[in-house]
């Protein structure tokens, strides 16, 4: 709404518009008629609405002096609330933003509370955890320290790190090649495959899990080099092969569409110049697909990092078996005790590499997740 | 630097037909343009050349080799798109070495070559800009750099100037002309612009619904047009065609004849309908008579239209009263229209009755049922009125 939006509605207020067509706007008459709406009427747009507020909450004197001054006006003896309120009809811009305050405080208190009460839980010393709030009851940096000291920690993130960048990189290329195919290539039942291949990533894990976990335990003649009895159970492979399969559905729609927006000739133009359609796809057509490709790659580098189900069952819980962070975090369970503040000391150490990477990756993720449909 | 040779390409979508049994054989070092309007299956001739398509029939030859079935890079073309195609993401120089880079060439020779490349199109001191920094003129020229730096055999032009604005368009046309004197390399263009055909090439290939109309000189193309087609399409503004029917005093049309000796046109007996074309500036006032040969026709016509070009005025004629007028200069002509075009100092103005003539030499006759060229120029067959013997231009 514009300031000359506002002044003709207060213009158009009843009195002044009966009287209009009769006499001309220089009629001293029409101007008594008018006087008095127009004390209360904005003259200049929003800075005027607020004096008279102003002057209440300044001036008593001044302030009643408007309120008898209202007699028979259309507003009298507004409170705060309905000052607020008769503001923000004259500019909406005030609702929106305070709607935005509010969702905006509601959904940072909503994600960061949980870190603020780990950390308080991590700094408590062993023994007091019992009413926690909002204070820890004690202060023990030491637990940070400590986690590495009963178990090897940073080994589990090491893991853990690893079993997710091989996910993201096996997902990356191949949902690169899938999503080419989807969305460069002209084929018969492309939108059926499309289908198939989301309807997969709506399967529950549980449901794919007792196959493979028989699967992953029988021994292939083929795999003994590699994992020494032939089974991929304790393998980063146990966990890497079927989480990248779950995952690899959402990667191949967001690169298909960002790859269906790369422009014909640009790919005829390299393949002449001498790629082939591969090397067009890695050369030219994945550059300029940036922002999605690595919205992709930390989706899936953050779904497979905090994966549960796979991660706890597909390993034995050791360290040298591949077991990763959340096995971890599980070991400072004991048969007689629950170290608490180690396991929240542990979890937000956990989160750190994945932190670092949002933080990295930000600027292409929030470019990826807006700009897919639109990317000229 | 290679012929190319096409022998009986189809190309099929689904059920549409884009390329239907074409056959043309390039020269060596020449300048080919395939021109016609949208859809007519130039660009997909093009790209069957190109290898981004593959032919759903026939067989492509660059040089000596069959390349029906090779991957584009493997051909020894280059290309320059329509839409540029310049890829965002590389500055200036990363964008013409791309292709050279791909070959493994040695760091120095991609230098000397690049800059060399550069240099031809007039784009030094820009090699680290990148596409988006550059005006349109100058990423076509860098298109153009990119092309020529590998030193292909054949050089492949998909309508590279469509995206220009019309100045630049002019001055492209003429650099590109240079380009070809000096690198001599087959070139095959294609444009949907007869003027970019006509004033560029060694030979201009006119297609149509996929089928090769006319493949011939400019001049040619223009003097001696195959068929219907290419006459309408070769030339602006387009040639006037009537139709009518022969008769046995010449051609009959609805507002006027032509006589001639219909025994001396091919392929034709009295009573077929025939169409007449003649070209706009071959249309002249009767005043003007006195210089050209045998006057095969007089026409009694108004002035409609008058449309000052600056060196030329281009004269809409009605030949009837109250028929419907169109305006349309490159549409086909009416029974009841023509279009001529006369010297800007000519005293000419709307609504006046004037008398026309065209002469022998500027007719053109086509079998109205098939479209083909019959006879270009009648000067053999008109009877001269005094002598009653048929008049040839050299009496």
């Amino acid at each position: 709404m514009t300031g000359d939006d506002r002044s003709t509605i207060g213009g158009d207020l009843p009195a002044a518009r009966d009287d209009r067509p009769a006499m001309g706007d220089d009629d001293p008459t029409t101007r008594d008629d008018r006087s008095p709406t127009r004390d209360l009427r904005p003259d200049g747009g929003h800075s005027s609405v607020e004096e008279p507020g102003e002057d209440r909450s300044s001036t008593g004197t001044s302030a009643e002096d408007v309120l008898i001054e209202d007699e028979g006006g259309r507003e009298l003896d507004r409170g705060p609330f309905q000052r607020w309120v008769d503001r923000s009809i004259e500019d909406p811009e005030r609702v929106y933003r305070s709607m935005f305050y509010v969702a905006t405080v509601f959904f940072l208190f909503t994600t960061l509370f949980p870190f603020y009460w780990l950390l308080m839980v991590a700094l408590t010393p062993e023994g007091n955890q019992q009413d926690i709030i909002l204070t820890p009851n004690g202060f023990n940096p030491g637990a940070f320290v400590e986690v590495f000291q009963v178990i090897p920690f940073h080994w589990y993130v090491f893991n853990s790190f690893v079993i997710a960048a091989a996910s993201t990189a096996i997902v990356l290329v191949v949902a690169s090649l899938a999503g080419y195919a989807f969305g460069r290539l002209d084929f018969p039942a492309k939108g059926p495959l499309m289908l198939l291949v989301l309807v997969i990533s709506f399967f529950p894990p549980a449901a794919f899990f007792i196959p493979l976990n028989d699967l992953f335990n029988t021994s292939f003649v083929a795999l003994e080099p590699i994992t020494g009895d032939g089974t991929l159970y304790n393998t980063p492979g146990a966990m890497v092969l079927p989480l990248s399969a779950i995952f690899m559905p959402l990667a191949i729609f967001i690169l298909t569409t960002f790859y269906a927006q790369i422009p014909d000739g640009l790919e005829d133009a390299a393949r002449v110049e001498g790629t082939t359609r591969l090397g067009a796809l890695f050369r030219v057509v994945v550059p300029l697909s940036a922002p999605g490709v690595a919205t992709a790659g930390v989706l899936t580098f953050i779904a497979v990092y905090n994966e549960f189900f796979f991660s706890f069952l597909m390993t034995d819980g050791q360290v040298e078996n591949w077991a990763p962070l959340l096995e971890g975090i599980l070991g400072y369970q004991g048969q007689y005790e629950v170290m608490y503040h180690l396991m929240a000391a542990s979890s937000i150490i956990g989160v750190i590499p994945v932190a670092i990477l949002v933080i990295v990756a930000q600027e292409k993720i929030v470019s990826g997740l807006t700009a897919g449909g639109l990317k000229e | 630097m290679a012929r190319v040779r096409l022998e009986n390409v189809s190309k099929h979508f689904d059920d549409v037909t884009a390329v239907d049994d074409l056959s043309i054989e390039i020269e060596d070092g020449e300048f080919v343009s395939f021109v016609g309007p949208s859809g007519c299956g130039k660009s997909t001739t093009m790209e069957t050349v190109a290898g981004l398509t593959k032919p759903s029939e026939g067989t492509v030859y660059i040089g000596d080799n069959e390349v029906t079935n090779l991957a584009p890079k493997d051909r020894g073309v280059s290309m320059v798109f329509q839409n540029i195609a310049l890829f965002p993401h590389m500055d200036v120089f990363e964008n013409i070495s791309f292709g050279l880079r791909l070959r493994k060439y040695d760091d120095e020779e991609v230098q000397r070559r690049v800059e060399r490349a550069a240099e031809i199109v007039q784009l030094e001191g820009m090699l680290d800009r990148m596409p988006n920094e550059l005006s349109g003129g100058q990423q076509q020229r860098v298109a153009i750099a990119r092309a020529i730096v590998r030193n292909p055999d054949v050089f492949l032009m998909d309508e590279p100037l469509a995206n220009l604005d019309a100045k630049l368009r002019v001055t492209m046309r003429t650099e590109l002309q240079r380009l070809h004197r000096e690198l001599e390399q087959t070139i095959i263009y294609v444009t949907h612009d007869q003027a970019e055909a006509m004033t560029m090439s060694n030979r201009i290939a006119v297609l149509d619904k996929g089928e090769l109309q006319q493949i011939a000189a400019p001049l040619v193309c223009y003097n001696e047009p195959a068929n219907l087609f290419v006459a309408g399409f070769i030339g602006s503004p387009s040639m006037n065609l009537i139709e009518g029917e022969l008769v046995e005093e010449g051609l009959r049309t609805k507002n006027f004849t032509v006589e001639f000796d219909p025994a001396g046109v091919p392929d034709v007996r009295v009573g077929d309908s025939v169409t007449i074309g003649v070209r706009p500036e071959d249309l002249h006032l009767a005043t003007d008579a006195d210089s050209l040969g045998p006057i095969a026709c007089r026409i009694d016509a108004t002035a409609d239209v008058i449309e000052p070009m600056g060196d030329e005025t281009f004269v809409y004629l009605l030949l009837a009263e109250d028929v419907e007028r169109t305006m349309d200069r490159d549409e086909q002509s009416t029974p009841d229209q023509l279009l001529m075009s006369v010297d800007a100092v000519t005293d000419i103005e709307a609504g006046r009755d004037v008398e026309i003539v065209f002469d022998a030499p500027a007719v053109h006759l086509f079998d109205t049922e098939s479209g083909e060229a019959l006879v270009h120029g009648i000067e053999d067959l008109v009877t001269d009125e005094e002598t009653g013997r048929p008049t040839s231009p050299e009496q």
